[in-house]
């Protein structure tokens, strides 16, 4: 049975006047791969940072496999730390960056050398470790930073956003990397990002932070599927979901969703809706499809963004803009007409007072 | 062939230019860059030069206006001043209390910027504003307090009078200078360190240290460039002729030569300044990667 190896209770952080943290909760399992998630600004950051010793702790309690560790130093806490801009040494050869926390803990020199060939042999260094910083790709420099973390045998990892300096492409082959990493060494890791496809595909479990609050903690389909509130909802998913506001209204004994402009969209038949209930109606972009059914609802496309794999398309529903993705290439050019589909078994629907899933 | 064809295509594009656009375009770096270096060139080495050239004059010679060059180069001036009674005494004065104005200075300073620069603690601004007082203030304007001040503690014609205004004058300068350089280092280096172990001293030692290295060594040839130069307190606080150091030592040989020998002034002078500059030529590399890489952060 997994045990919570890292669990953060009531925890709360203030800068000043500025309240950062709202009471956290959370419990991360051991070996497990957690990303943390959310906008600019959020707390995600500050409680990886508060988790690695770098900020004090308002109130509450961090521990770290089954230890308290609010006032134990950073060095003794077990953990080991990527940052965004690599915080190499830059006067110091590559082997000297991968050697200095164990020197600095008086790790016996046989050991050091050992620790250094594997870790250099694990991240493909073998070959860098004489070369400066300066003289490394941002690849190269990324996993060097990996690499002075791993030689510390940390019992969990934290990464804060590692890959933001990387370009999109050096940043693909980067997340499979640390994935791969992660699966290797079972290390229970903390992972923050403000990118939701570096979320998605690496979490075991992800957890989705706003305001200095966590929204919703599942897997990353889980959340993707069923998101518990607006916030989540809008912030998983690219192109975002869409959000329409609307009331419920009763047709020949069936419900439907009607728009403020009067159309109506399709409700599922089962829904325990009141009619004339204002309700927030989300259906993803992809979840939205062309249909040749004279019954489907007329749109005006208004823009066309072909991705190649797939076609990101805006489309203007009587005055209402829509979000529609097509994995198949679509012909349409803006100004075409079209109708749409909507996959009812696929409907989010909130509360648009509470912003709670209904 | 090919370049004329290329030159007449070029032609075609665009306009052609007049003479004195081309000529301007093609020396502007010469106008912007070089005149203004030559300029500075001239203006820092030309007395020095003259200082040198005279120094290997004759004594009369000097009072000819129409030499610059020497006829007969000597070194008798420069005899002259090795012979003066003193004048290793005053070499050595100079040398020590340059090097303790320099060493303490750094050490206390360095230990200062680290504090402003990544303690946060109430009033930062403005003590590191108030660091700056002892050096707004006119130096002359302190003679008089320092001197019976130094008197009180019976200090006066003590290396240690010259140690504690030197220092004191030095700390400043030095701080302010690291203070920058130590903001530069990115916190997150620093905060790897703390993850890896590493204690203040150990962060200060093998991390933000060798990085604001060259501020280190412009802080340290600007309290050495202080130390020597220093007159103002020398004069009013040192009366012992064995306690000088070489600029008072200078200002006090006319006094004490008795005939205006300017070729043993300036033999004097070319000794007095030497040493600076050889510090500054073996440090110069490191003081411009020092300015150039502060301009940019």
């Amino acid at each position: 049975m997994a045990t919570s190896y890292v669990e953060y209770r009531e925890l709360t952080k203030r800068f000043g006047s500025t309240q950062i943290l709202h009471g956290i909760n959370l419990q991360i399992e051991e070996s497990e791969f957690v990303v943390l998630v959310g906008p600019s600004g959020c707390g995600k950051s500050t409680l990886l940072r508060m988790t690695a010793g770098l900020e004090t702790i308002n109130s509450g309690e961090i521990s770290i496999a089954d230890r308290v560790v609010n006032r134990v130093r950073a060095k003794d806490r077990g953990i080991a730390m990527v940052f965004q801009s690599y915080a190499l040494y830059p006067h110091m050869t590559v082997a000297d960056n991968l050697s200095f926390g164990l020197k600095m803990n008086k790790t016996p020199l046989e050991r050091i050398t050992k620790s250094i060939a594997s870790a250099a042999s694990i991240l493909k260094l073998s070959q860098l470790l004489k070369r400066l910083p300066a003289q490394l790709s941002g690849g190269q420099r990324q996993r060097v930073a990996m690499g002075r973390a791993l030689v510390r045998e940390p019992e969990v990892f934290l990464f804060d956003e590692p890959l933001s300096n990387l370009d999109a492409k050096l940043r693909v082959g980067m997340r499979a990397e640390i994935k791969a990493l992660h699966q290797r060494l079972k290390t229970t890791t903390i992972y923050v990002t403000h990118d939701q496809i570096e979320a998605m595909t690496m979490a075991d479990r992800v957890v989705v932070m706003n305001d200095g609050r966590i929204e919703q903690v599942g897997a990353p389909l889980e959340i993707y599927d069923r998101p518990e509130n607006l916030f989540v909802a809008d912030f998983l998913g690219s192109p975002a979901m869409n959000l329409l506001s609307g009331k419920v209204v009763h047709n020949d004994g069936r419900m439907d969703f009607e728009l403020e402009n009067g159309i109506q969209l399709p409700l599922p038949d089962n829904s325990a809706l009141r009619s004339d209930q204002q309700i927030i109606y989300g259906i993803r972009p992809e979840h939205v499809a062309f249909t040749d059914d004279d019954n489907g609802l007329p749109v005006n496309l208004t823009l066309v963004e072909p991705a190649g794999w797939e076609t990101h398309l805006h489309a203007d529903l009587s005055g209402i803009s829509l979000r529609l993705l097509s994995v198949e290439r679509v012909g349409a050019r803006p100004g075409d007409s079209a109708r749409l589909a909507v996959d009812t078994s696929k409907l989010h629907l909130f509360d648009p007072t509470t912003g709670r899933r209904i | 062939m090919n370049r004329q064809m290329t030159r007449t295509e070029e032609s075609t594009l665009r306009p052609e230019p007049g003479i004195l656009q081309d000529w301007l375009g093609r020396y502007r770096r010469f106008f912007l860059i070089g005149l203004p270096l030559a300029f500075l060139i001239i203006w820092t080495m030309v007395p020095i030069l003259w200082a040198f050239l005279a120094s290997l004059k004759n004594p009369l010679e000097i009072y000819e206006s129409s030499t610059f060059f020497p006829r007969s180069p000597s070194l008798a001036a420069y005899q002259t001043v090795l012979a003066i009674d003193g004048f290793g005494k005053w070499i050595f004065n100079s040398v020590l209390v340059t090097a303790v104005a320099t060493i303490v200075p750094l050490i206390l300073s360095i230990l200062a910027a680290y504090g402003f620069a990544r303690y946060l603690f109430a009033f930062r601004h403005v003590l590191l504003l108030l660091y700056l007082i002892p050096r707004i203030i006119p130096r002359v304007s302190l003679i008089v307090p320092l001197n019976d001040l130094m008197t009180d503690l019976g200090l006066i014609n003590t290396y240690w009078v010259l140690y504690l205004t030197y220092i004191a004058s030095a700390v400043p300068l030095s701080t302010w200078i690291l203070v920058g350089f130590f903001r530069a280092v990115p916190r997150e280096i620093e905060e790897s360190a703390t993850i890896d172990g590493a204690n203040m001293w150990n962060r200060l030692r093998h991390v933000i240290l060798p990085i604001a290295w060259p501020g280190v060594v412009t802080a340290a040839v600007l309290c050495i460039r202080e130390g020597w130069n220093e007159f103002a307190f020398v004069l009013a606080l040192v009366t012992e002729t064995g306690m000088r150091t070489l600029p008072y030592a200078l200002y006090m040989l006319k006094d004490s030569m008795g005939v205006q020998n300017y070729a043993v002034y300036n033999a004097f002078t070319i000794l007095t300044v030497l040493p600076l500059l050889i510090v500054y030529l073996l440090l110069e590399r490191r003081v411009v990667e020092s300015i150039v890489s502060g301009a940019v952060k």
